[in-house]
């Protein structure tokens, strides 16, 4: 029916065939795959780009090379003069050192992993979206400057995607810095090393000898760009889907070659990788709950086999603009600052390290910026504050509410425009069947969500579990909001009829520091942040502003208090930290009985099931270890908490007058239960935010 | 040596004196123009500067060197080089046109011609202080206020100075021209001027390469360009001690052809040699070529006498080494002008050697042939040049082969044998090409190629011959002639040195390569830059290596101020690589910015001290170095 066309030049006349392989910026990577041969594509030749720079050198050169490194000499010198120990057996250990480290990527390797990889991509994904144009960028500079390939890191299948990316555009493969935890898997440890992984100790803080062999073999990889280098900046998985606050050591010892002027430049690419569906959503739950995870051992990610029957959905891949470490340090750094001692003694300048850490979190703040939200996080988002249920058309009232308001507040949301917002919404739910049902009266509930009054621990934690889960997904867009909310929550909480800017500012600052662990705030950027909210709030959801000062009960409002509901479990569990410092606090002579953060962690989530069970509170997830260990960290951070060392373990103390003090200022944000000071007996009191509603 | 060695040495260089006696105790030379004295001292008769008073009628006014000696394109459209004066003088070069097309994008079709020679109506009126005039003309030293001959004292060679020339005027320039012939004369000069109230410019050879002879803009006292071309006499050669005492303002071609005559050299030969002048090298911390055998000028300068507005500074004795406090003679050197004016230097001389000898080796890739230097270094044996050069400058020495026919075949004909023999496996867009020059005796000198060629061939370099090494020294004096020809084509270009460790040498050059591409880019120069360098001499430390830079400016108004700021840009870069301000072209005016973060707040206020107390009027007022705040 070729007539039927209504203009020559249109291809494809009904909208609903065009295939959804391209969609805005992305491309589908899977596609091409389902029409031809994997063995065929796993063998291709493939013409990289390299580094104009770049010497080719195997992987026993590239050993060599850190061998007779001045850096590496350099540090056994040193161990043999401080440990007395002879050279020979510090060599040896040296060499251990470089093997248990060294990847040893093979394309041989690569190409028969391919196979079975795309396979079990194409079993578990619809789609693989990449956008095409940051592709493009990588590419171009991959012939001009070393590069960084730094994702976000959410799930295992977060390195797997970036090979199978550089695979797939003909990009040379990355090599990857991988944790040590992975290398105790026999199979999968060889794989992975075959495949570009290298393994790095958790801590190795003052072992001297492995710092070198470890500086060197990074940076001299870098230097020559043999490869891309691939890390995580925020140091491990996230297990609650929301971005880790990053770590610095690998960032620096692979920038640090910029820095001593090896180098003209080094690119650093964010990449965001978001998940319609995470794989591990399940493991996560328990974690978080401190439900030890089942060992990450070969057997058991064949037992997930069975997840290849499970529906993923779309995976999304942003490439970000490359990041010129020169350009980004322009006037901040001096590097005539190491003229004066050979390179490999001296260590990064006080600038360059602040500087790192600035960079690190715009690394983390990019990643955020280009993560893709997709209207199952909108869904859980609305589902969280109505976990009685909710009917379906509500529902999806609330989440075009929502969606319109983080539309507006920078976020990119997966919303095919074609479709009506009942259809999103419903096809949302069927990939999630395994956390939402909808019953017969077209109500949405969660799966065996109920919690009865009185119930063991162990059935207190399987609801919570379930409710965990759909928190993660709620927590891929909290980012968005969590400035607006920090404002907001202030507003809510103020019982005067007007709020000066300047007290609400400082609120806003306390609340950051709070939170600090939890959500990812720009060391210098607090006031920009603060009134970039509130311009936002002004201009787009009613909150007004008088003589600066706020309007109390006009800017008391819909968007104030969601805004604020949302983040209240997360002050809640911090709260509960507090107390539960506070009421353990006992002094031994003097001074407040000290305990290592675990420790302190698990009897606040005592508390919090104590409560929960007593029907005090109500939200589930305060029994999230996460929310209250970084609550506790946060805490430490503002000086309520103490930290020492013991026996080379970090130990906490209560600071009592400044906990005390934020204790305080926190019960301004919630309605608490009351608790007296010196038991843990609660009097059963429910928790709500202060809605003025 | 032997004294029959000796003589024979000497008979090469003086045929007219071919029955000189031949004591084996005691050498002595005679000649007709010349008497010796028992005492060891060898005299010399004044003879005039080979550059005349009016250097406009020999040298060029708006560009480097000789008139009759310039690249032009004949009625072929090939570029051929003129005059007879260089080996390479009425040659034809017929790929040099294809490369600079290639590389930098020259189009015949698009000139940029020079403005015509400026006459009296284009030039400031000077400024006139009649009192020091008239003082002058009692004294009977010889001046003038001619227009062309201040023009011509008023610039040295940056690109700056030259496209002014070429293009516009300067906004200062000297107001008188003075000629001391001694250094008494100079005593007197400065005398008056500081009586006055009058600014010297101390002018040698004009060749600097900072701006450090131009004139403030700013200043508005009477400025006289002291110029000491006409001091050039040779005092004495001191054979027991193995120096030569000599005027200030002889240049370097004078001193060591009339040394020559009687069997001696300075070895002193910066690239400049032809024109730049003994208190310039003393004045600039010059180096020569050959310091790996005869040093840098700090090590062979002996004796100092610099007259300042405080009065006449010198060290009451000659010695070779001295522990006297501070070295005053390191407030002389790298004066730069700013502190008074050298008027005689006691220089160390050496025999000439018996043998000299050029030589070459090609490495695959610069790097191994910054490593091999390296290694000559460590192991002292350094002959009396050796330099690397990178691929692209490799590829230059090849575009500059004259037709055929002629002895000067190109780096690629003389490689071309040994490619066919030995060098496959080398990619020519990627080897490099180390070119050396060896001195001594024959037994010295076969001693230290066997040495040299054994340690480059651990480096993966083959020795390419001797052709490919003279070539490759040629090309430095003939790169300073080619700007001018770029200058007509919308090019421009210039080069920048620098010391730097040897453990930063090679990521220096890379650093500073990528770093001059990019900033090309960033300020949309549409055609591909050329952008090359070159370690240029090796000490125990470090290495001195030096970039050229050019591009093509067609579509950009202002590229002076283009190429100025992407050097900058260099700059910082090479000091952020560990890299100097300048190992040898000084400060000036050019790199004023950098001297403080080089020798700190300390280390500035100490020289503005110096200053200060020896110069407190600032008569030497040139604006260079310390003086006052740099323009930015
Ligand atoms: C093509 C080219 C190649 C070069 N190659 C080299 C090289 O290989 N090595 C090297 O070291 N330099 C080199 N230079 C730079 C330059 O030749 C040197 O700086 C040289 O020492 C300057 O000497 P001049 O006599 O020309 O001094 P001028 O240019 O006349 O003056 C330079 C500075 O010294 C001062 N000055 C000059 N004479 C006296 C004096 N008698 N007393 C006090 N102050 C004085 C002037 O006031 C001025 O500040 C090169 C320059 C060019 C253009």
């Amino acid at each position: 029916m070729e007539e039927q066309s209504r203009n020559v030049w249109i291809k494809q006349d009904d909208p609903k065939l065009v295939s959804s392989r391209h969609k805005d910026i992305f491309e589908d990577i899977l596609e091409d795959r389902r029409h031809s041969s994997d063995v065929g594509w796993c063998l291709r030749t493939r013409d990289v780009p390299t580094y104009k720079n770049n010497k080719t050198r195997t992987i026993g050169q590239i050993k060599e090379h850190v061998l007779a490194s001045d850096r590496v000499k350099y540090a056994v010198e040193q161990v043999c003069m401080e440990s007395g120990l002879p050279t020979d057996e510090v060599w040896g250990q040296t060499k251990e050192i470089l093997e248990e480290m060294s990847h040893n990527l093979k394309l041989g390797a690569i190409r028969g992993f391919a196979v079975f990889l795309v396979k079990v991509l194409k079993a578990l994904f619809k789609r693989i979206y990449v956008n095409e144009e940051g592709i493009q960028k990588v590419r171009a500079m991959i012939k001009e400057y070393p590069i960084l390939l730094t994702p976000s890191h959410r799930s295992y299948f977060d390195f797997l995607l970036m090979s199978f990316v550089f695979y797939h555009y003909d990009l040379p493969l990355p090599v990857i810095a991988a944790a040590m935890d992975f290398m105790g898997m026999k199979f999968f440890g060889w794989l992975l090393r075959n495949s570009g992984a290298f393994y790095i100790r958790r801590s190795f803080g003052d072992d001297q000898l492995y710092w070198a062999v470890f500086t060197e073999y990074v940076q001299t990889q870098i230097c020559n760009s043999d490869h891309p280098l691939e890390f995580y900046v925020e140091g491990t998985r996230s297990r609650t889907a929301k971005s880790y606050c990053p770590k610095f050591g690998m960032l620096s010892a692979s920038l640090e070659p910029y820095f001593k002027a090896h180098i003209p430049d080094i690119m650093v690419i964010p990449v965001s990788i978001s998940y319609d569906k995470i794989l591990e959503e399940k493991l996560y739950a328990y974690e978080l709950l401190g439900v030890p995870k089942p060992k990450e051992s070969t057997s058991a990610l064949f037992k997930a086999r069975n997840i290849l029957s499970e529906d993923f959905g779309n995976v999304h891949i942003h490439f970000g603009d490359p990041l010129s470490i020169r350009e980004y340090s322009v006037g901040k750094v001096d590097r005539s600052i190491h003229n004066l001692a050979p390179r490999y003694i001296a260590s990064l300048s006080a600038q360059e390290t602040d500087l790192l850490k600035s960079l690190a979190y715009d690394i983390v703040l990019l990643h955020l910026k280009h993560m893709v939200i997709s209207p199952w996080s909108l869904t859980a988002a609305v589902m969280v504050q109505n976990k009685e249920g909710i009917s379906m058309r509500q529902l999806v009232r609330e989440v075009e509410w929502l969606k319109r308001h983080a539309l507006n507040l920078g976020a990119y949301i997966d919303w095919p425009g074609n479709e009506s917002s009942d259809t999103v919404v419903r096809s949302t739910l069927q990939l999630h069947k395994n956390i939402v049902a909808i019953n017969k009266e077209d109500v949405i509930e969660l799966i065996s969500m109920d919690v009865p009054s009185h119930v063991s621990e162990d059935q207190l934690m399987q609801s919570a579990a379930q409710h965990l889960m759909l928190s993660i997904y709620r927590n891929q867009l909290m980012h968005i909001f969590v400035r607006v909310a920090m404002v907001s929550l202030t507003i809510n909480a103020c019982t005067q009829d007007t709020l000066p800017l300047d007290d609400l500012y400082n609120k806003y600052v306390f609340l950051e520091h709070l939170l600090n662990r939890d959500f990812i705030f720009h060391p210098e950027h607090t006031k920009l942040d603060f009134e970039h909210s509130l311009l936002t709030l002004t201009h787009n959801c009613g909150v007004v502003i008088k003589d600066d000062c706020i309007l109390i009960k006009s800017s008391t409002n819909k968007y104030t208090t969601f805004f604020s509901q949302m983040f209240e479990p997360f002050l809640l569990g911090y709260w509960i930290m507090c107390r539960c410092l506070l009421s353990s606090h006992i002094d031994v002579h003097g001074k407040p009985k000290a305990k290592p953060p675990k420790v302190i962690t698990k009897e606040a989530q005592m508390l919090s099931a104590r409560l929960l069970r007593e029907g005090a509170i109500k939200h589930l997830e305060v029994l999230s270890l996460d929310i209250l260990s970084n609550g506790l960290h946060a805490l430490h951070h503002m000086n309520a908490v103490s930290k020492e060392k013991r026996d080379g373990q970090a130990y906490m103390y209560p600071n009592a007058i400044v906990l005390t003090n934020v204790c305080e200022q926190l019960e301004k944000f919630l309605d608490v239960p009351q608790i007296p000071m010196t038991s843990i007996l609660v009097e059963s009191k429910t928790v709500v935010i202060n809605a003025k509603l | 040596m032997a004294g029959k060695q000796r003589l024979s040495v000497i008979k090469q260089h003086i045929r007219a004196n071919t029955n000189a006696p031949a004591r084996t105790d005691e050498i002595q030379v005679s000649c007709s123009n010349c008497s010796s004295t028992d005492d060891g001292k060898v005299s010399f008769q004044s003879e005039a500067p080979t550059i005349p008073k009016r250097r406009q009628e020999l040298l060029k006014w708006n560009g480097w060197g000789y008139k009759d000696s310039k690249f032009n394109l004949n009625k072929d459209g090939q570029v051929e080089f003129g005059g007879e004066r260089y080996r390479l003088s009425g040659q034809t070069m017929p790929q040099l046109r294809e490369w600079m097309t290639a590389t930098v994008g020259i189009s015949l079709d698009h000139k940029t011609p020079a403005q015509p020679e400026l006459t009296a109506k284009d030039i400031p009126a000077p400024v006139k202080n009649e009192e020091f005039i008239s003082e002058l003309r009692k004294k009977a030293i010889p001046f003038t206020d001619d227009c062309q001959d201040r023009l011509f004292r008023a610039h040295g060679h940056t690109l700056h100075e030259v496209f002014v020339l070429r293009e516009g005027i300067f906004k200062r320039i000297p107001d008188l021209v003075v000629w001391p012939n001694s250094h008494n004369d100079c005593v007197k000069i400065v005398n008056l001027a500081c009586q006055h109230n009058v600014v010297l410019i101390p002018f040698g050879g004009g060749t600097t390469v900072s701006g450090a002879v131009e004139c403030p803009e700013g200043e508005t006292r009477m400025i006289v360009s002291l110029d000491t071309s006409q001091m050039n006499k040779i005092l004495w050669v001191d054979e027991k001690n193995m120096i030569a005492k000599c005027e200030a303002g002889i240049i370097g071609q004078d001193l060591e052809r009339r040394l020559a005559e009687k069997g001696f050299c300075t070895g002193h030969e910066p690239d400049s040699m032809e024109f730049s002048s003994l208190g310039g090298w003393v004045a600039t911390r010059a180096s020569g070529m050959k310091k790996n055998i005869y040093g840098n000028i700090e090590d062979l300068v002996v004796h100092i006498k610099f007259v300042t507005p405080k009065g006449v500074m010198e060290k009451s004795c000659q010695v070779p080494r001295i522990s006297s406090g501070l070295d005053i003679h390191h407030f002389m050197m790298g004066s730069e002008g700013t502190l008074g004016v050298v008027t005689e230097v006691a220089i160390k001389v050496r025999p000439l050697p018996e043998c000299k000898k050029y030589g070459s080796i090609v490495f695959p890739e610069f790097e191994n042939g910054v490593a091999c230097l390296r290694e000559v270094a460590k192991q002292r044996c350094a002959p009396a040049s050796i330099r690397l050069m990178d691929n692209q400058q490799f590829q230059f020495g090849s575009a500059l082969k004259p037709e055929s026919g002629s002895i000067l075949t190109s780096f690629v004909d003389g490689i071309k044998k040994f490619y066919i023999t030995k060098l496959k496996g080398f990619d020519p867009k990627k080897l490099s090409v180390a070119t050396l020059l060896f001195e001594g005796t024959q037994q010295e000198v076969a001693a230290q190629e066997k040495r040299v060629y054994e340690i480059a061939s651990k480096f993966g370099g083959l020795a390419a011959g001797a052709d490919n090494g003279e070539r490759g020294y040629m090309l430095t004096f003939v790169i300073a002639y080619l700007r001018d020809l770029g200058f007509e084509y919308y090019i421009v270009a210039e080069s920048f040195e620098t010391s730097v460790p040897w453990d930063r040498c090679l990521d220096l050059c890379n650093n500073v390569k990528d770093r001059l591409d990019r900033e090309c880019k960033k300020r949309a120069i549409q055609f591909p830059p050329y952008i090359t360098c070159r370690v240029t001499q090796t000490y125990d430390a470090g290495a001195c290596v030096y970039f050229y830079f050019g591009f093509n400016y067609r579509g950009l108004s202002n590229p002076v101020q283009i190429y100025e700021d992407i050097e900058n840009c260099a700059r910082e870069e090479i000091l952020a690589n560990g890299g100097s301000i300048s190992h040898h072209h000084g400060v000036g005016k050019l790199r004023k910015r950098y001297l403080k973060q080089t020798v700190g707040d300390i280390g500035l206020g100490t020289m503005r001290a110096i200053k200060n107390f020896i110069d407190p009027d600032n008569i030497f007022g040139n604006d260079n170095l310390m003086i006052g705040e740099p323009k930015l």
